[in-house]
Formats: structure tokens, C-alpha cells, sequence
């Protein structure tokens, strides 16, 4: 007759309480939303967190405990993309350890800076429109690319540009020579962009490919077949780094979030990648950047237009 | 000397029978004194029950109160066209959980008077705010703050949910969302005869997290570092595997 737990019964049982999040949350949404990520990430080859921690803070996962598990998350798709290119030889280890070293202090830098900002309460503010700032910028050149790339294909016009161009950068001291990659550049360079990047993957919760992928073949000048490989190894440090750091911290990787996000995604990936010859790449990524872009303008939005309540609370556990 | 001892145990025998005539008046019971927080945690709801010594016209007021800790309320203002957290006020002890059911309005249980005094009500608690800090416009931030935990179901007012039976019996369901925090809940009853109160009895309800979803929670604050450790090795693990698995497929 007295009957209580009423909320426990089957069609909830596909729930799963974050432990470290603190709520409920769908199992299926969580493993739909990685390997649809994961599905872009083998069909385009980038598209990680840049689009998974929005998304994670669209289904109201707080946006420190969604940067930190994506950044956990991301280890994984990234060792298994870093295996496959090494087979084919595709990673220049020796540029991988500089932009690594870089990366490992940005990310310390950046999860001090994260901690800094949740103390003051400027972090979702920060996170956000960080996000805006970046997914707009990727975005809309993406955009423009691939649509200059189909307008040209269509033309049938085949252009090939310089293989890279030297500028005032090349000109820093400190020059090592990188075998691999064919280069002789100051190593001041690549660790730069790696404590750059380093900094950004610790705040937004990404592996920072779509920032230093186009660094290395723009401002480094690497031959394009190395850059993905190269990228996914360092890419593995930095969040290796970033999620460790955010745990002993700040507390807020979730591992069970970012394990069934990482479920999701390494399934994602193996089908994408297998299917990547039905749509022509610049089609795909004209798709992924006008998903970037509304992102991008639903994130701004939340930023711009006069809250319903001007009020929030925080409730410290 | 001798008529001063009879006096003072007179006294404490009226003082003793009059309490255990109290407590007896009213008694209740809860379907479920521990809360469990597990991998399946949605929220809770607990059937309270009991009997109490009524006549006609009595009422019945419940309340639910959670730990009581630090709360802390941001304003938002515009900068450069953008909503910016620019100001807030520290709650010391704020009720993180507070729910009060009544079988009636509690305006017609009891005047405002009354309830400012007794405490009863969202607005009448008294709830501290951080020494050292200038507030202005204190009610704004007092309202704000009951808005805001009633929204995110915190704070609930659930009048007219205690039903009441033959003047002897009642029962009312207590909801615990699943954004609840742990620790020990208070759980009033208060007996009303003619805005007087004629009894009340005090339970309560322990919420703790338990299961895995508890032990990874304790692993992630007592051994943080080694919880990070982890985390990563079981990512590089299913990368790795993932990458020996989809090959062979």
C-alpha cells in the first residue's frame, strides 16, 4: 500500500547519476552524442572536443566538469589515431616532443587559470565565450575554404600552392634541425605553439587540433602528410597532462561521463573513418563548420541576450 | 528546606508527565530514513506518516530541512554588450534543502505575525550573509536567492500536501530531487490548534551516496591525483584496444 522510489522504474533505467557532475543524465544520449563526434572525427579528421564540450554544456553538465572529462576523453581517440599514423609513418616524434613540452606547461598554466576564474566566478563566462571567439573563427574559415575548394573543383582548376613560406619567424634563434619534417626552424617556435595551445586545451576542454594543425603546416611549414600524426601525439600529453592536473585541482573529471563518451567515440571513429569515400571532403567539412557556426551562435547568443533572471546561485557542496 | 525539595519535585513530575503527554500527542514515521545516492539516483520520494491527537480544524505543517551552509548568489550586469557575473553575496547559512508542507495555506494556519516569529516560511528564516561585505538592497539578494532554490527545486512550498484523516491521521509525500545534497535532513512536524502550536515531533533522513558512484566520488576528492592517473590510463587503454580490435575486424 505504501509505495515509494516511484521514479524507479523501467523506462529510467537507462540512467546513470555522474558521480563527480552530480545528476542523472542519460546513458544513450551521452554514447549517441560521442559517437556522432567520433563518426566526425574519422570522416573529417578533426572535430573533437571543440564540439563536445558545447554540446556537453547544452545537456547542463556544468562547464568545468565538461571540460575537464572531455579532456579525459580525448586521450583516447587520440592514442588510437596517433597508433594507426605511426604504422604508416606519419609522425615526426622529435617536433612531437618540443610542441609537447610547450603543450605540458601551457596546460599547467591553463588549469591554474581555470582554477583561478572558478574562484572569482568568471569561469563560465570565460569557457563560453572563448568558445565563440574560437568555433566562429574555425568556423567560418572552414566555410570559406571548403566552399572555395568546391567552387574550384567544379571550375576544374587544380592549384598547388607553395610548399611553405618562409617569414620573420624562421628568423628566431635557437635553430634545430627537424629530420622528419624536413625543417631547420628555432625551437622557440614549436614551443610556443605548444604552451599556446597548451593553455586553450586546459581552459576549453580540447585537444587544440584545429588551432595547431594549421600552425604547423602555416607558421612551421611541416609537410601536410605529417601533421595529423604529429598533432594526435602531442595532442595525447596535453590532455593526459590537463586531465590529470584537473583532477588534483579543481576535482572535476567525471570518469564515468568521459567513459561512455569515449565509448561512443572510439566506435564513431572506426565507422567513419571507414566511410570517409561517400562524401567528398570539402562537402563534409562545409557540413561540420555550418554545425561549428551554429554552435558558435548559440553559445554567443546565451552570451548577449538579457538573461531570463539576471540572479544565480552557486551551492557549494 | 523540606517544603522547598516537595515543591521542586512536584515540579519536575508536572514538567516530566507534561512532556511525555507531548510527545505523545503526535508520532510519526518515514517509509525510508536513509537516502541512498547510487548510479541509478533520480530522486527520492518518502511517505511520511503518523498519528496525532487532532480535533476538528487542526492543522499539520511539515518541515524538510537540508545541511545549512555557504550559498552564494551572483548578480549579472552588461559589459561591452555581454552578461557578466559582476557582484555577489555569501550566504553562510543557507538551507541547501527546504521543504514546508502544510494541509492548508499556511497563511490561514497562521498570521504573518506568527510565522515571522516561528520561522516558517521562505522568507522568514533567518539566514546569515557573510560578515565584511556592504550589501545594498538586501531584500533584492534575499529574493533573488529564494527564486533561485525554488527553481532548481531545492526549496519547495507544497501547501494543501499533508492530507489529514479523521482528525488522527496524516500523511505527506517528501520529494527529494535528484540534484539533492548529502548529509542529515531535519524533518518537522508541527500540530496546530487554532494557530497554537500543540505539538511536534522531529525525524530524520540521512542522504549519502553509496555504490560505486560514491567510492569514485571519494577517490576523486581524498586521492585526486591518482583518481587523474587513472582516468588516463583507462582512456590509453581503450584507445589502444580499440585501435587491436578495429584492425582485425
Amino acid at each position: 500500500m505504501y509505495y515509494y522510489n516511484l521514479l524507479n522504474n523501467d523506462e529510467t533505467l537507462m540512467y546513470i547519476y555522474l558521480p563527480i557532475a552530480e545528476q542523472p543524465i542519460h546513458a544513450l544520449v551521452i554514447l549517441g552524442v560521442g559517437a556522432f563526434l567520433g563518426l566526425i572525427m574519422g570522416l573529417v579528421g578533426v572535430g573533437g572536443g571543440f564540439l563536445l564540450t558545447p554540446i556537453m554544456m547544452f545537456l547542463g553538465i556544468p562547464p568545468p566538469v565538461a571540460v575537464a572529462s572531455v579532456a579525459n576523453q580525448l586521450v583516447a581517440p587520440s592514442v588510437s589515431g596517433v597508433l594507426s599514423h605511426w604504422k604508416r609513418s606519419n609522425v615526426d616524434f622529435k617536433m612531437g616532443t618540443v610542441l609537447l613540452l610547450g603543450g605540458v606547461v601551457g596546460s599547467s598554466i591553463g588549469v591554474l587559470l581555470f582554477n583561478f576564474l572558478g574562484k572569482i566566478g568568471q569561469l563560465d563566462f570565460v569557457i563560453k565565450s572563448s568558445y565563440v571567439i574560437f568555433l566562429t573563427l574555425i568556423g567560418s574559415l572552414m566555410f570559406a575554404e571548403s566552399l572555395r575548394l568546391i567552387l574550384r573543383t567544379r571550375k576544374g582548376k587544380i592549384s598547388r600552392g607553395k610548399l611553405h613560406q618562409h617569414n620573420w619567424l624562421h628568423g628566431l634563434p635557437f635553430k634545430i634541425r627537424f629530420r622528419k619534417s624536413k625543417l631547420y626552424i628555432s625551437i622557440l617556435l614549436p614551443i610556443l605553439i605548444g604552451v599556446i595551445v597548451g593553455i586553450l586545451a586546459a581552459l576549453m576542454g580540447i585537444g587544440g587540433g584545429f588551432i595547431i594543425v594549421p600552425a604547423m603546416i602555416y607558421l612551421l611549414g611541416m609537410p601536410t602528410s605529417l601533421v595529423v600524426g604529429t598533432s594526435l601525439f602531442q595532442i595525447i600529453f596535453v590532455a593526459a597532462n590537463t586531465t590529470i592536473l584537473q583532477a588534483s585541482q579543481n576535482q572535476t573529471v567525471d570518469i564515468v561521463l568521459a567513459t561512455i563518451l569515449l565509448l561512443g567515440s572510439v566506435i564513431g571513429v572506426q565507422i567513419g573513418s571507414r566511410y570517409t569515400n561517400i562524401l567528398k571532403g570539402e562537402y563534409l567539412r562545409l557540413i561540420l563548420s555550418s554545425i561549428i557556426i551554429l554552435v558558435s551562435f548559440k553559445l554567443l547568443i546565451d552570451l548577449i541576450a538579457v538573461p531570463s533572471d539576471l540572479f544565480s546561485v552557486i551551492i557549494s557542496r | 528546606m523540606n517544603s522547598f525539595f516537595h515543591i521542586n519535585i512536584f515540579f519536575l513530575v508536572l514538567f516530566i508527565t507534561s512532556n511525555t503527554y507531548a510527545q505523545n500527542q503526535i508520532i510519526a514515521d518515514l517509509s525510508q530514513e536513509n537516502v541512498k545516492i547510487s548510479t541509478d539516483f533520480q530522486g527520492a520520494k518518502i511517505l511520511l506518516f503518523g498519528a496525532y491527537d487532532g480535533q476538528k480544524g487542526d492543522d499539520i505543517i511539515v518541515i524538510v530541512t537540508g545541511p545549512k551552509g555557504l550559498v552564494t548568489v551572483q548578480k549579472k550586469e552588461k559589459i561591452l554588450g555581454v552578461w557578466v557575473n559582476t557582484r555577489k553575496v555569501n550566504y553562510i547559512n543557507a538551507p541547501k534543502y527546504l521543504s514546508i508542507s502544510s494541509n492548508r495555506k499556511i497563511e490561514d494556519i497562521l498570521n504573518k505575525k506568527t510565522q515571522k516569529i516561528s520561522e516558517i516560511g521562505l522568507n522568514n528564516l533567518k539566514i546569515r550573509i557573510q560578515p565584511g561585505i556592504k550589501v545594498d538592497n538586501k531584500k533584492q539578494w534575499r529574493q533573488a536567492l529564494t527564486r533561485n532554490m525554488l527553481k532548481s527545486n531545492l526549496w519547495s512550498i507544497n501547501e494543501n500536501s499533508v492530507s489529514l484523516n479523521k482528525d488522527a491521521l496524516f500523511r505527506s509525500f517528501l520529494k527529494l530531487p535528484s540534484n539533492v545534497i548529502t548529509g542529515q535532513f531535519e524533518v518537522k512536524i508541527l500540530h496546530y490548534r487554532n494557530s497554537k502550536l500543540v505539538s511536534q515531533q522531529i525525524n530524520s533522513i540521512n542522504v549519502s551516496k553509496s555504490g560505486i558512484s560514491a567510492e569514485i566520488y571519494n577517490i576523486a576528492q581524498n586521492y585526486s591525483t591518482l583518481y587523474g592517473i587513472f582516468a588516463v590510463f583507462l582512456a590509453v587503454l581503450v584507445g589502444w584496444g580499440s585501435n587491436l580490435i578495429f584492425r582485425k575486424v
